[in-house]
């Protein structure tokens, strides 16, 4: 009787954070057919349709490294999904309802104590943030200003991807928008942690931010990682916070099209574009890079078999990217390997968390002497 | 068998020290429960899983202790005991007479806690429980193999380790080991919302604030001085690892 | 009233170590400046004449318990002895070592005695007639002064290699006190003892970590940084690239996704410093970079940095770090 009383209530606590899709499932096991998680080499044991199984029935066994947080947030099954389940949203508030409780993964309760501490998911000084700016010039964010460029936590203290703040700093300039930079005063937009499914970090983060923005006058932001982008649009107006949100490439395929942004020298090449699950997938920006980098004079751009919805994730989206993937279980040693097929020398992205996992791909494989990862931004600056 | 864990919460490992007047400022930094303490718990749900038994975790904090010990439940304790001292001032001595108090009257065959809290890290509480309720104690355990009435644990100890046999009760403190602290699972989250979380204070414990008083005082708090910025030594490699070597020991003063 | 300033001696199988001598050059003074005797501790088997010895280093008596039941160290016999010698002699203070015996006894021997005992300290001073013991807490984010106002004696473990050991007094003797010690019932029975050759700590225990990166270019020349570690008493780790090679196993893996560490020196051997390896490193106290090129970013959170190749760097710097610790 009791055990009965706690496999309701296993499912309520999910229905109650936001995980009410759960019921809708039919078990059919599409998504599980369609998870990149059963594509490779190396088999996983994660499955999400039987972990939706499990949690619907108040079954225990999932709350593991390599299962309940196995899951990426790609989002490939869910547009397949007969029922249209918002799949990672429904692992997401399974994962609230433990993280709750203290039972995350070690290496994620770093994460959360140096988002509490820091404002950054990656341990590093809070009055470093604006360190990346130190030897150009970039202009602060005042209420004259249009837009507010948010540069995400991953290319504020990560040297390599300082580059490409650096290089979206430019490309703005170079087309004339009117932006500016808030610097130490801001914090991590919250994608991660909400993703661990730590709400109350996310909901202070967000309440922080927003009120932040709204002080300095802030009505559109332009963001450098899509993970940013997608928290900002889809995930604050729930706190009150009405932003217009661009992606760097959402912006600069308009001022491409306005002829404000001009890109002329040319750019040798074979480039293949590696599609940001949420740029692509979940924000349905497709067209953006592809528009940019054709815009560029003598740049062969080619496509992976699987691009746009059916595009292989990177395997960093879900705060992965701060746990450990075994080797033959990493999608990027996949997208790699496809690349280097394709004799490509160049693959391109539009996000930090994809340039870090590529590129150690890139590395443990040995193909970093004839192939590069590329930020779209770093590829567009070569072409002012 | 009755098994007691004593857990205390901490700052965890990221947490950013700064000072609020005299006091380490307690704002901005996640709570959780010392990872030490983690593994006394699952050293105790294991010895739980093989007698039949009962875990019991007691800890000596604000209301805000509640969520460590909450974990400790999900993982599979079935009661927790939460004495708040009702003071901020209190040192290990005040910490053990309170739970030494509020653990006599328990019910109790196995005493377990992590060897040191990473906050403070004084690895004194447990000993000093130990001391008061007249059981034996063994330190950094790494693997204990329980039985009825004895306990034989490997522990850490100077240049080495050792097997230890004492006889039950006794008090184990935890260090990191083999064994891995599980995490909580969905049933047992929605399981531990019913077991049972006593909050007392000293009073339900017979004790008076003067019985508790602490015995050493934090006179100031200060950070370290912060980086200076990175110097490259120069030279030729025999050059730059010799001064590197002495810039290590009388600048740095790290060995 | 209280008198008396006593060290208790770190021995192991008859050799007194190092950690004595800094505690006893340090008691000296303090004794001094109180008028006070300075006193050791000797508890062993088979330490009978190691009083002389104590006495150069400024020990004005020592108590010795030569005794079979002491040959190894367990909680019950040590605490016993230390605790009956204290209740009968009222000293002002007692100052052990922070090792793991001498942690585990002084938590025993303070609560019998009903007093404040402050752990791991790295300094100790006289202010205004009151010790004063500073100690590094959150992972020596913070440092806290501390003293024991009323309570006696004032106890204190200090770690080893903080205060500075005098020189030796050729001739300088102690008065020998052969006590006879009652071990009492010793609970925690001894099975068995591994010593071990290598004591490299565990890597989130360890307070000195050599780590190895791509630069290394083979799990063969792990030895290198090996050999660097053994001579600093320092845990061996890897980057993700060395790991990911196959060069180590991920237990050894520093960063995010391995083990977040904290070291107080940290030296790190052919590693660019990818985002997620520093998040795992960077508030270790000290951070040594080794590496070729100078744009790497690991120099960015480097306290001292030499651009070099590290197959000539690493054993140079083992030979100097030998001389100097020698
Ligand atoms: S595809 Fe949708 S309906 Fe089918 S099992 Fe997965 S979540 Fe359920
Ligand atoms: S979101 Fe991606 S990783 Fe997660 S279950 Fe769906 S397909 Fe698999």
């Amino acid at each position: 009787m009791s055990e009965l009383m706690v496999f309701d209530e296993v499912r309520e606590a999910i229905v109650m954070s936001g995980g009410e899709e759960i019921q809708k499932c039919m078990q059919c096991g599409v998504c599980a057919g369609s998870c990149p998680w059963g594509r490779m080499e190396e088999k996983s044991e994660f499955n999400v349709r039987s972990m939706f199984h499990m949690g619907r029935l108040g079954y225990d066994g999932y709350e593991s490294d390599d299962f309940l947080f196995a899951c990426t947030t790609c989002n490939q099954c869910a547009v397949r999904c007969p029922r249209g389940i918002k799949i990672p949203e429904v692992v997401r508030s399974m994962r609230s309802v433990i993280a709750e409780t203290g039972g995350i993964p070690k290496n994620l309760k770093a994460v959360i104590g140096s988002i509490n501490s820091q404002g950054n998911p990656w341990s590093q000084e809070r009055s470093e943030r604006a360190a990346w700016m130190k030897d150009m010039e970039v202009p602060e964010y005042t209420p004259d200003k249009e837009y507010l460029l948010f540069v995400c936590c991953t290319s504020a203290y990560d040297g390599r991807s300082q580059k490409v703040a650096k290089s979206v700093v430019e490309l703005l300039k170079a087309a004339g928008v009117s932006f500016g930079v808030i610097g130490v005063e801001e914090q991590c937009c919250g994608e991660s942690v909400r993703k661990i499914g730590a709400e109350e970090e996310f909901t202070k983060l967000a309440e922080y931010n927003i009120d932040l923005y709204n002080k300095k006058g802030v009505k559109k932001i332009i963001t450098t990682s899509p993970h940013c982008y997608y928290t900002f649009k889809n995930e604050y107006p729930e706190f009150g916070g009405e932003f217009e949100v661009y992606h760097y490439t959402q912006l600069l395929d308009e001022l491409l099209a306005q002829g404000k942004l001009k890109l002329s020298k040319p750019v040798n090449g074979k480039v293949v574009y590696h599609e940001p699950c949420y740029l692509g997938r979940h924000s349905k920006a497709f067209d953006a890079p592809r528009n940019l980098m054709g815009a560029v004079p003598e740049l062969q751009l080619v496509e992976f078999d699987g691009n746009k919805d059916n595009s292989l994730c990177c395997s960093g989206g879900g705060a992965r990217i701060w746990m450990e993937t075994k080797a033959g279980q990493r999608f990027s040693d996949v997208k790699v390997k496809e690349a280097a097929e394709k004799e490509a020398q160049v693959i391109a992205t539009a996000c930090p968390y994809c340039i870090v996992m590529l590129e150690d791909s890139l590395k443990n494989l040995n193909k970093d002497d004839v192939m590069t990862v590329k930020d779209i931004s770093e590829i567009l600056k070569e072409s002012l | 068998m009755k098994i007691v864990v004593l857990m205390k919460q901490v700052f965890d490992t990221e947490a950013k020290i700064s000072l609020d007047g005299n006091k380490i400022n307690k704002q901005g930094v996640s709570l959780v429960m010392n990872p030490y303490d983690e593994y006394a718990v699952e050293l105790g749900l294991r010895i739980k899983e093989k007698f039949k038994g009962e875990v019991t975790v007691v800890s000596v904090g604000g209301p805000e202790v509640q969520d460590a010990l909450r974990q400790a439940l999900a993982m599979g304790a079935d009661k927790a005991v939460l004495v708040d001292p009702g003071a901020d001032e209190i040192d290990e001595y005040t910490t053990a007479t309170i739970l030494a108090k509020a653990i006599g009257g328990l019910e109790y065959n196995i005493l377990l806690g992590g060897f040191k809290a990473i906050d403070d890290g004084s690895c004194q509480v447990c000993g000093r429980v130990a001391e008061i309720l007249g059981v034996p104690v063994v330190n950094m355990v790494t693997q204990a193999e329980v039985e009825e009435d004895k306990a034989v644990v490997t522990c850490d100890i100077d240049g080495g380790s050792a097997v230890i046999e004492v006889k039950l009760p006794a008090m184990l403190t935890a260090q990191k080991g083999e064994i891995e602290p599980r995490y909580p699972s969905m049933k047992g989250i929605m399981q531990a919302k019913k077991k049972p979380m006593q909050k007392i204070g000293l009073g339900d414990i017979g004790l008076d604030a003067a019985q508790a008083a602490p015995k050493v005082k934090a006179l100031s708090y200060s950070l370290p001085a912060a980086r200076a910025a990175g110097k490259l030594v120069p030279g030729e490699p025999a050059e730059a690892a010799k001064e590197l070597a002495r810039l290590l020991r009388e600048e740095a003063k790290v060995i | 009233m209280a008198k008396g300033i006593w060290v208790f001696t770190e021995q192991r199988d008859g050799e007194i170590k190092k950690v004595t001598y800094e505690l006893l050059s340090a008691g000296r003074k303090v004794a001094d400046s109180l008028g006070e005797e300075l006193c050791a501790v000797l508890l062993g088997k088979g330490v009978s004449g190691l009083e002389g010895k104590l006495g150069e280093y400024g020990a004005d008596k020592v108590y010795t318990v030569d005794s079979e039941a002491l040959e190894n160290y367990t909680t019950d016999a040590y605490t016993n002895i230390l605790a009956d010698l204290a209740k009968e002699h009222q000293p002002t203070a007692i100052l052990l070592a922070c090792s793991a015996s001498g942690r585990d006894v002084a938590a025993q021997v303070a609560q019998r005695l009903g007093t404040g005992l402050m752990t791991d300290c790295t300094d100790m001073a006289l202010e205004d007639g009151q010790l004063v013991f500073t100690r590094p807490v959150y992972a020596g984010k913070a440092i806290v002064k501390a003293a024991c106002p009323e309570a006696r004696p004032v106890m204190a473990t200090i770690r080893p290699n903080v205060l500075a050991a005098d020189a030796p007094q050729a001739g300088r003797a102690a008065q020998a006190v052969p006590v006879g010690g009652n071990t009492g019932d010793i609970r925690q029975v001894i099975k068995d003892i591994v010593k071990q050759i290598s004591t490299r700590p565990e890597l989130t225990e360890a307070d000195i970590i050599v780590s190895g990166g791509r630069g290394i270019k083979g799990p063969e020349n792990f030895a290198l940084l090996e050999e660097l570690a053994d001579v600093l008493g320092a845990a061996v780790g890897a980057s993700r690239a060395a790991v990911d090679a196959g060069w180590k196993s991920h237990s050894f893996q520093v960063g995010q996704t391995g083990k977040t560490v904290s070291p107080v020196l940290y030296i790190a051997c052919g590693i660019s410093g990818a985002i997620q390896h520093l998040a795992g490193m960077s508030s270790s106290k000290c951070i040594v970079a080794v590496n070729k090129d100078p744009e790497a970013n690991i120099f960015k959170v480097a306290d001292y940095g030499i651009v070099g190749d590290l197959f000539d760097v690493v054993p140079l710097l083992k030979e100097e770090l030998k001389k100097l610790l020698a």
